[in-house]
C-alpha cells in the first residue's frame, strides 16, 4: 500500500515537472506576472512601514517640540533651573536621540570695540552652541572653532549693531564682562535673529548664576503618542519643574502625522488589493487556456481531486517561485528607493519577506481555482469544446 | 471588411476576453488611482500644514531691537518703528494673493488692570505689567474685486484653544489667558478696565468672552482687538508685526538662488511660483518700509517633508503601474499565443504576416481602450473615496491622467502581444494547422 502510494506520488511530481516544463513561453509569462506582483508587494511593505518611522524623524526639522522650564514660572519672572537637570532627561528614545538644548536668557549690554556705544540685547547662553542647526549661514563651511568665546549672533541683531563676520565683541551686565568673536549669524525668522548667542558658562558668569539655566528645549522624535509619553514620563522623573510641550509643533505634527500616515495605509493598501486582483485575472486568463491538458487527464483515467491537486501544486510552485524571486527584488528595489527618497537606505522589515511570498502563492492558488470547475465536467464536453 | 473582422474577432470567446478585460481594468484602475493620489497629494497636504500657524513674520524695517524673553518684548512702547494698519489690505493684492490664506497683525502694550465680577464687584486691585496683545479676532479685510477676506489671529495660530468665543472686532470685549485668568480669578462674562500711565478715573470695562489655553506666553495676557490696543499704547491705526501664514510650493535648489543673480526669464518663473521666499518679496513691494522674514522653523520643515512625502507617492504610483503593466502584458501575451491555429488558418486562407499582425493588434487595441476606460472610471472612484476619507476633498479628474492611463493600456497590451504576434505571424501555415 505504501509502495502504491510512494509511486503515485512519484508519478505526481514527474507530471508536474512536465506540466510545468511544457510551454516555456506560458512559464515566463506567468513567472513574470506573478514576481511582478510580488515586487511590488514587498517593495510597497516595507517602503510603508519604513516611511512612518522616518516621518517621525523627519519632524526634527520643525525643532524643538517640548520644554522644561521652571515650575509655576510667569515669562517675566527670573526663575532658572539647576543646570543639573539635564542629566534626569533620557536621551534615547525608540524613534531615535533626543536633542536637548539648555539656555539661559538675560538682557546685557553689547559693544563692539573700540566704540563705546553700547546696544541693550537679549544675550543667550547656548549649550551646546551650534554653528550651523537652523542657520543660514552668511559664512558658508565654517570650521568649528573649540574655545569658549565664540558666538553666534542673530541677523538683525547683527545689522543694528554693525556687527562684521569674526568682530570681536563684549558683553556686559553689572560690573561683568566677557569678551567673543562672532563666529557666525543666525537667521530663523524668529527670536533668534534679535539676539546674541553665547557660551551657556560665559553667560552663567555674566548673570552671577553659576550652573542655573532658563529652560531646555527638546527635540523628541516619534509618534504622537510616543512623544506624549515621553512627557509624561518626563514630568515624573524631574517634578519640580515643568515639561510641557510646544504645542503649535506638536498638535501641528500629529495632524500631519496621522493624515501621511493614513495617506500611505490606504494608497498602499488600495494599489495592493487591485495589483492582487489585476494578477490574479491575468493568472487566470493563462488558467483556463489549459482546459484540453484538464480534459485529457480526466479522459485517461485522472480523478478529479487528483488533476484539481495537480493543478493546483503547480500555480502554488509557480507563486512560490515567483515570490521567492520577486519580492527578493521588491526588497531590494525598496532599499534602493527609500535611499533615493530619504537619503538613507530603508531597513528590510524581514518580515515583510514571507508575507509577500505567502500573498503571491495565495494569488496564484486562488487563480488556478477555475480549474476545479473545469475538472468536474466530463471530458468529452470539453474535447468538444463546449466547456 | 477589415473593421468586420474585427468587430468579429472581438465578439468571440467572451470568457477571455472578459477576464483580460479584467486585468486590464484592474491594472489600469491602480495606475489611475495611484496617479490621481500623487498628483493631488502635494496641494492637500500644504493645506494641513498651514495647522502649523504662520510661516512669515513682518516687522518694521527701520526697527530698533526687540528685548524679547519667551516671547514676551520688553521695549518701552516708544521704542522703535510702527507700521500703518490702513495698507494690510494690500496682502491680497500680491501676485499670490490667493495662497495668503491668513494674517493678523500685533500690537503690544503692557497696561494695569482691574477685574470686576459680572455684577460690578471688584474682584482685586490693580494688576501691575499685565501684557496686553491687541489683534484681530475676525476681521473682513475688504478685496479689490469687491468680496471680503476673513482673516484673524487664529489663522495664523490655530494652535490656540478658547473656551467662549472670540470678540468682535469693534466689541469692548477681550480674552483672558489662562494663567492670568487663574492668578486673578477671573471668569467668561467677567469684566476688566484697562490703563496705562496714571489713572484719574476707572475706564470703561472689557468683558471677557473667552479663556485663552495657547500652551505659549500668551497665556498670561488679555488679548484685545487691535483698536483698543492702539490706543491704550497711543499708536492709531498703527502695528508692530505682523504674521502671514501662506500655502507655498516646497523649495528646491533653483527657489534658493539669489533672486538678484538670477536672468529674467528665470526670475519670472521664480517669481511666478509660490516659493515662500518668492511670496515674501510680493509681499515686502507691496508693504512698504517693511522687513519680511521666512519663519524658518514651519517653512523649511514642511518643504522638506511635502518634498519626501510626494517622492514616495510617485514611487508608489510607478511601481503600481509596472506592475499592472506586467501583468495586463502577460494575460494579453498568453491570450495570443493561444490563438496559433487561427493564425495559421488566416494565413492559409491568404493573409500576409502584416495583415495577421494587424488584425490581432487592432482587437487588442479596441480591448485596451474599454478595458483602460473602465479602470479609469474604477480608479477615478478609489482615488475620490481616498481623497474623501483622508483629506475630506476628492482629487478632480483631470484629462492629463486619463490621455496616460488610455496610452498606458494601448501601449501595454500592445507591447504585451507583441512578441508572440511577430512570432505567430511568421509561422507557416501548414504546421500549426496539423497541430505541431
Amino acid at each position: 500500500m505504501t509502495e502504491l502510494r510512494g509511486n503515485n506520488r512519484a508519478m505526481f511530481w514527474r507530471i508536474l515537472r512536465r506540466l510545468l516544463g511544457a510551454n516555456r513561453g506560458r512559464l515566463f509569462v506567468m513567472l513574470l506576472a506573478l514576481g511582478a506582483g510580488a515586487a511590488v508587494t514587498a517593495a510597497l511593505l516595507n517602503l510603508q512601514v519604513d516611511a512612518k518611522r522616518r516621518l517621525t524623524t523627519e519632524f526634527r526639522a520643525f525643532g524643538p517640540n517640548v520644554v522644561i522650564v521652571p515650575k509655576g514660572s510667569l515669562s517675566s519672572s527670573s526663575e532658572t533651573l539647576p543646570q543639573s537637570i539635564i542629566h534626569a532627561v533620557p536621551a534615547n528614545v525608540p524613534s531615535g536621540r533626543v536633542t536637548t538644548l539648555s539656555a539661559l536668557y538675560m538682557v546685557a549690554s553689547v559693544s563692539v570695540p573700540p566704540s563705546e556705544k553700547s546696544v541693550s540685547a537679549v544675550v543667550a547662553g547656548i549649550n551646546p552652541l551650534s554653528f550651523t542647526q537652523g542657520s543660514r549661514s552668511a559664512i558658508p563651511n565654517r570650521s568649528v572653532p573649540s574655545s569658549e568665546n565664540v558666538c553666534v549672533a542673530g541677523v538683525r541683531f547683527a545689522k543694528q549693531v554693525g556687527i562684521e563676520p569674526d568682530a570681536e565683541l563684549v558683553v556686559a551686565s553689572g560690573d561683568r564682562r566677557e569678551s567673543c568673536r562672532v563666529a557666525n549669524f543666525r537667521q530663523t525668522g524668529g527670536s533668534e535673529d534679535n539676539r546674541l548667542e553665547i557660551d551657556l558658562r560665559a553667560a552663567q558668569r555674566l548673570a552671577y548664576l553659576p550652573d542655573r539655566i532658563s529652560m531646555i528645549e527638546l527635540i523628541v522624535p516619534g509618534t504622537p503618542a510616543e512623544i506624549q509619553n515621553y512627557i509624561a514620563d518626563l514630568q515624573r522623573r524631574i517634578p519640580d519643574a515643568e515639561v510641557r510641550p510646544v504645542r503649535q509643533f506638536t498638535e501641528g505634527e500629529a495632524r500631519i502625522y496621522n493624515r501621511i500616515s493614513g495617506l500611505l495605509t490606504a494608497t498602499v493598501g488600495i494599489v495592493l488589493l487591485l495589483t492582487a486582483l489585476c494578477v490574479m485575472a491575468a493568472m487566470t486568463n493563462v488558467a483556463i487556456e489549459r482546459k484540453m491538458d484538464v480534459g485529457l487527464m480526466k479522459a485517461i483515467g485522472g480523478a478529479t481531486r487528483r488533476v484539481v491537486r495537480l493543478f493546483l501544486a503547480e500555480a502554488a510552485l509557480l507563486g512560490l517561485a515567483g515570490g521567492v524571486i520577486g519580492a527578493a527584488l521588491g526588497i531590494l528595489l525598496s532599499i534602493v528607493l527609500g535611499k533615493a527618497v530619504f537619503g538613507v537606505a530603508a531597513r528590510p522589515r524581514l518580515i515583510v519577506y514571507p508575507v509577500a511570498v505567502g500573498l503571491t502563492m495565495l494569488v496564484a492558488i486562488l487563480s488556478a481555482f477555475p480549474l476545479r470547475r473545469l475538472a468536474s465536467i466530463r471530458p468529452a464536453s470539453v474535447f468538444r469544446g463546449e466547456a | 471588411m477589415f473593421l468586420r473582422l474585427v468587430a468579429d474577432s472581438f465578439g468571440r470567446r467572451p470568457r477571455h476576453k472578459l477576464l483580460t478585460g479584467a486585468a486590464l481594468a484592474l491594472g489600469m484602475g491602480v495606475a489611475t488611482a495611484a496617479l490621481s493620489v500623487a498628483l493631488d497629494v502635494g496641494d492637500r497636504l500644504a493645506k494641513e500644514f498651514r495647522s502649523l500657524g504662520a510661516n512669515l513674520v513682518v516687522t518694521p524695517k527701520a526697527d530698533s531691537l526687540p528685548l524679547e524673553i519667551g516671547g514676551v518684548d520688553y521695549r518701552p512702547v516708544n521704542a522703535g518703528a510702527y507700521l500703518p494698519e490702513a495698507d494690510l489690505p494690500k496682502l491680497k493684492t500680491i501676485f499670490w494673493h490667493n495662497n495668503v490664506i491668513g494674517f493678523a497683525p500685533i500690537l503690544d502694550v503692557r497696561a494695569m488692570a482691574l477685574p470686576f465680577s459680572r455684577e460690578g464687584r471688584q474682584l482685586a486691585s490693580w494688576i501691575a505689567d499685565v501684557p496686553v496683545v491687541g489683534t484681530w479676532a475676525g476681521r473682513a479685510v475688504p478685496l479689490p474685486d469687491g468680496g471680503e477676506f476673513h482673516t484673524g489671529i487664529a489663522k495664523t495660530n490655530p494652535w490656540w484653544r478658547i473656551e467662549g468665543h472670540w470678540f468682535s472686532d469693534d466689541g469692548r470685549e477681550c480674552v483672558v489667558g489662562r494663567a492670568l485668568a487663574q492668578k486673578a480669578h477671573i471668569k467668561v462674562g467677567d469684566l476688566i478696565s484697562l490703563a496705562v500711565g496714571r489713572v484719574t478715573k476707572i475706564p470703561a470695562p472689557f468683558k471677557v468672552t473667552a479663556i485663552l489655553d495657547s500652551g505659549d506666553p500668551e497665556d498670561e495676557s488679555l488679548v484685545i482687538p487691535l483698536s483698543y490696543a492702539q490706543s491704550l499704547a497711543g499708536k492709531p491705526e498703527e502695528y508692530r508685526k505682523l504674521y502671514v501664514s501662506a500655502l507655498t510650493k516646497p523649495e528646491d535648489a533653483f527657489a534658493r538662488k539669489d533672486p538678484k543673480t538670477m536672468t529674467p526669464a528665470e526670475f519670472d518663473r521664480w517669481y511666478c511660483s509660490p516659493y515662500i521666499s518668492s511670496i515674501a518679496l510680493q509681499i515686502s513691494e507691496k508693504l512698504s518700509g517693511t522687513d519680511v522674514r521666512v519663519i524658518r522653523r514651519v517653512a523649511e520643515g514642511e518643504g522638506q517633508i511635502l518634498t519626501h512625502v510626494e517622492m514616495l507617492l510617485w514611487l508608489v504610483t510607478l511601481a503600481a503601474m509596472l506592475a499592472a503593466a506586467l501583468a495586463v502584458g502577460a494575460s494579453s501575451a498568453a491570450s495570443v499565443m493561444e490563438r496559433q491555429a487561427e493564425i495559421g488558418l488566416m494565413k492559409a486562407l491568404g493573409a500576409g504576416a502584416a495583415t495577421v499582425g494587424f488584425l490581432l493588434a487592432a482587437e487588442q487595441l479596441l480591448l485596451a481602450f474599454v478595458g483602460g476606460g473602465v479602470g479609469y472610471s474604477l480608479g477615478i472612484v478609489l482615488a475620490r473615496l481616498l481623497g474623501e476619507r483622508i483629506f475630506g476633498a476628492a482629487p478632480e479628474p483631470t484629462l492629463l491622467v486619463f490621455l496616460v492611463v488610455i496610452g498606458l493600456a494601448a501601449i501595454v497590451t500592445l507591447l504585451g502581444s507583441a512578441i508572440p504576434l511577430r512570432r505567430a505571424s511568421r509561422i507557416e501555415p501548414a504546421p500549426i494547422l496539423r497541430g505541431e
